[in-house]
């Protein structure tokens, strides 16, 4: 009898085992050869990727782009290949494969050094870029703030959200963001007992969401958090980093950095789960620059998630509110940040509020920064199946705490003619509070 | 008929998108779960439909084309690779068709996923028995390919218990149905023969599947053991005693480190030489029973301690960390082997033994995660390939490790299947007799060799096709037939 000797003797030498050799040397994604070289292929992230659930082909899911990134590297593909591009660009970046993967591939790093190393090839579409450059700059950032919230007073975004295609999406983005919550004013008092935080005001979320952000401050101050303004901050750099600008990223967390310095507060509160994810990773954006390094380390350790914050404080029950509520966790907040009870503890503080479960919460709404303006088709398709489980839940509002996600299933619902809105959870506690004052008053 | 005619005929079938012809595309599918092994197809094809399956399969048929059936990708024995033939991916067809509660079935598309399947059926009491640890990936029709196993075989059975009939399309494009539907299957047994066929035999359509009763009550148990022999002999005593748990699981130390520095950390002690995981199921009363007698054992045979889950959480915990370890042993290094082999419960200590002192010899960390109470081992070897030398140990040492295990008296695939890893390692257990009536029963099914060609079983060992001046030709270039006996 023959004696058999291990088959993939024979096999060898596949391109991955052709040694270190390396086409793309010096590039991000050449430094980030450790974090592919843990993916074992074993697939368990298919079934959590919404683009590959989505467009049914393994190029869309997390183990294919890992392979393609490989085959970057071994020069089996070019990075000005189209085919290898339309893959790249078509991820979300929601992270789910993480929270997947039992060998801890950090994907999202990984896909923000291949974005970098293929802008070095060819640039990203026209609207990435112009969106990417108005929010590098402050000024020019207020200014588009500013205008949109003209347009978002006026009945426009509204009449306009039923249109077809991208303008009308937009609009119905905006005439979702443009009216939170309603509720009367009340002053917030607490005794600081839980600590000092700033609060990151964001761009989007101070441009469009102006009360969430004065009802984080709220809801902080009475959770005793004594709240201190910071002055200097600006964008986190987020929306730059998932389109691998990473130098514009850390210009941007310089600054930032430098503006949280200033104020030394032991926490830094964030309300939009995809700033908090960028903060908290500010190290390993600033990895390779020794000067700030640990600056960075210093000011991620800080970062929280406002409903970390609320509920590592309690939260204090608030008001009575008998309102049908669901939770979409946003994909920054449970598979970028792990957070995942705390926004439910924001919830469980409101008494009368009854939360249905909504089923595959965890999965992509489709928002994904400036995905759904860049990639509308398959931002769409993501978006249908998050908007059927709403709808099955009969729930009146979405709580979600992240103003991508806030925009897009607001849209989406606003557009499907459905009479639930998107809310983000802070605001619920808020109201909650300022119904025990009016109560209290009466 | 040219790629390029073959090409156009199945875009008008499935779709342009569904047809990947470039090679920048078919990356992807130079792989399954084992990406030691690389292959290109010539094409993929994916049909989101019965119909435009059947008319893929026609058309194949039609030009005598060869093609690989795939589901999720995530096979151990590199089953679905496609080698300058058609790729065929059935992921698509992810639809539950109908649930019979009362009579315990269900009819699926081969492209549904295991678990979102026990997802489907759970809402109503019912689960569906095999559950491979790649369950949250892995397809049905994948399932049934390779007659897929998984913890809770041990009491359940394997895919083959499960299945009930299927409607399969033949590679001449020929439906028939094996197995009845209604149950009693009337002359041989051809379901039996398709299930475990690799993809040889043809494609599913659809698969009536049968469900389970949640039982009423379970136990988990963690039982750790400072011995890897103590650990072994235990199970062979609680199998001995009478008892037949639910699942039966063994996980050595390497596993323990790998798996408790994951996101599916489990709690499982990081200083034992092995644990093994334990579940019975039944009646509350028989289970509390079943529990204390099988603590019993494993203190008397020199556990440490026997933890008791004290809710599902703890429990989806322990089996997570179970489930999840081939996949976690990415921490360890780039590149992955393992194997499948299974031996006799008696001999697990000894066997164990073995392998510890191969892998000491060629410096190698061999990870033991294993169904232990079905004698299923699974060593898994983590290595750098890019390191010639390790690379080189670490064959040496699966070859030694297979033989073994056939040494003593086991067979070389549990559930992993042949595919092209093990192929060579086929005409260690079976005569040549044997190897040539398992090519004459693929014919029955497949005489032009067109599903999966190449797999399973070396060409060379079948006589009739080795009498053509083509199965001769086959037999010269077929590498890994001929390559991996020496």
């Amino acid at each position: 009898m023959s004696v058999a000797t291990f088959s993939v003797e024979e096999d060898s030498p596949t391109p991955a085992d052709a040694g270190p050799a390396c086409a793309l040397q010096g590039t991000p994604l050449a430094a980030a050869l450790p974090g592919i070289n843990a993916c074992v292929h074993c697939g368990f992230c298919l079934q959590a990727c919404p683009t590959y659930l989505t467009l049914e082909d393994e190029n869309e899911s997390p183990r294919g782009r890992i392979f393609l990134m490989r085959s970057l590297l071994e020069g089996t593909v070019t990075p000005n290949d189209s085919a290898v591009r339309t893959h790249i660009d078509r991820c979300l970046g929601c992270r789910a494969c993480e929270t997947a993967c039992p060998s801890g591939v950090p994907y999202g790093q990984l896909l923000e050094a291949t974005r970098a190393t293929l802008r070095e090839a060819e640039l990203p579409p026209l609207i990435a870029r112009l969106i990417l450059f108005v929010f590098a700059r402050p000024t020019l950032l207020k200014l588009a703030m500013f205008g949109s919230r003209l347009l978002a007073a006026t009945p426009i975004p509204t009449i306009m959200s039923r249109v077809t295609g991208r303008a009308g999406f937009g609009m119905a983005m905006l005439a979702s963001a443009s009216a939170p919550l309603e509720r009367d004013m009340y002053v917030a008092h607490g005794n600081g007992e839980h600590g000092t935080t700033a609060v990151l005001l964001g761009c989007v979320m101070e441009g469009l969401f102006t009360e969430t952000n004065r009802a984080t401050e709220r809801v902080l101050t009475k959770n005793g958090y004594e709240v201190c303004s910071v002055p200097g901050q600006g964008c986190c750099g987020a929306l730059h980093a998932h389109a691998g600008d990473l130098e514009a990223a850390r210009k941007l967390a310089r600054k930032n950095i430098e503006a949280f310095e200033k104020s030394p507060t032991e926490f830094i509160a964030v309300n939009a789960a995809g700033c908090g994810a960028m903060m908290k990773e500010y190290a390993h954006l600033l990895q390779d620059d020794p000067a700030w390094h640990d600056r960075a380390a210093a000011i991620s350790a800080r970062v929280r998630d406002v409903s970390e914050l609320l509920a590592a404080a309690g939260p204090v029950p608030g008001g009575r509110m008998p309102l049908k509520v669901t939770y979409d966790a946003p994909c920054h907040l449970i598979h970028a940040q792990r957070v995942t009870l705390p926004p439910l503890a924001v919830l469980a503080a409101i008494p009368g509020l009854e939360l249905i479960p909504l089923r595959d919460s965890e999965n992509c709404c489709g928002s994904a920064g400036i995905y759904n303006l860049i990639e509308p088709e398959t931002s769409d398709a993501v978006l249908a199946p998050k908007l059927e489980n709403i709808a099955d839940t009969g729930a009146s509002f979405v709580a979600t705490g992240n103003p991508g996600c806030l925009m897009q299933i607001g849209a989406g619902l606003l557009r499907s003619g459905s009479r639930a809105r998107a809310v983000h959870p802070v605001d619920l506690l808020d109201a909650s509070y300022a119904m025990q004052v009016t109560a209290t008053t009466d | 008929m040219s790629d390029t005619a073959l090409a156009e005929k199945l875009v008008e079938i499935v779709g342009a998108r569904f047809v990947l012809e470039r090679e920048s595309d078919l990356l992807v599918y130079n792989s399954d779960g084992l990406p030691g092994y690389r292959r290109k197809p010539r094409l993929a094809v994916f049909p989101g439909s019965r119909e435009e399956t059947v008319a893929v399969v026609r058309a194949l048929a039609a030009s005598g084309t060869s093609f690989v059936p795939r589901g999720a990708g995530t096979g151990l024995s590199g089953g679905a690779l496609a080698d300058d033939v058609v790729l065929l991916g059935l992921h698509r067809l992810k639809r539950v068709l109908s649930i019979d509660h009362e009579n315990l079935r269900a009819v699926v598309e081969p492209g549904v996923v295991n678990l979102s399947l026990n997802r489907t059926v759970a809402p109503l009491g019912l689960l569906y028995a095999p559950d491979p640890s790649s369950e949250a990936a892995c397809t049905i029709g994948g399932n049934i390919a390779e007659n897929a196993g998984g913890p809770h075989c041990l009491k359940y059975g394997v895919t083959l218990n499960h299945v009930i009939a299927i409607t399969a399309i033949l590679p001449d494009g020929e439906i028939v149905v094996l197995g009845n539907p209604e149950g009693e299957i009337d002359g041989y047994d051809l379901r039996g023969a398709f299930v475990g066929s690799e993809g040889c035999f043809g494609v599913a359509l659809d698969v009536t599947v049968r469900l389970t009763r949640k039982p009423a009550a379970l136990r988990t148990m963690l039982a750790d053991f400072v011995s890897v022999d103590d650990a072994a002999r235990v199970t062979s005593a609680i199998i001995a005693s009478g008892i037949v748990p639910a699942a039966l699981e063994f996980m050595d130390s390497p596993t323990i480190k790998v798996v408790e520095s994951s996101v599916y950390a489990a709690g499982y002690p990081a200083d034992a030489a092995a644990v093994l995981l334990i579940e019975v199921d039944g009646t509350e009363a028989g289970v509390n029973a079943d529990r204390d007698a099988i603590r019993e054992i494993c203190i008397s045979g020199g556990a440490r301690t026997v933890k008791v889950a004290q809710n599902d959480a703890e429990r989806t915990r322990l089996w997570q960390g179970r489930k999840k370890a081939f996949g976690a042993m990415g921490r360890m290094a780039p590149h992955l082997v393992v194997q499948d082999a299974v031996i006799p419960r008696t001999k697990l200590a000894e066997v164990l033994a073995r392998i510890s002192r191969i892998a000491a010899e060629h410096r190698v960390t061999v990870c033991n995660v294993f169904h232990a109470g079905d004698g299923n081992l699974h060593p898994n070897i983590p290595y750098n390939a890019d390191d010639p030398d390790e690379a080189a140990r670490v064959h040496l040492s699966m070859g030694e490790i297979m033989r073994a295990c056939v040494d003593a008296g086991g067979s070389i695939t549990g559930e992993h299947g042949v595919g092209l890893d093990k192929i060579g390692y086929i005409e260690l257990i079976f005569s040549p007799e044997s190897l040539n009536a398992m090519c004459k029963l693929r014919e029955v099914f497949d005489p032009d060799h067109r599903s999966n060609p190449g797999k399973v079983v070396p060409i060379h060992s079948c006589q009739e096709w080795r009498a053509t001046p083509a199965g001769r030709s086959s037999e010269e270039h077929g590498e890994l037939a001929g390559a991996a006996s020496t």
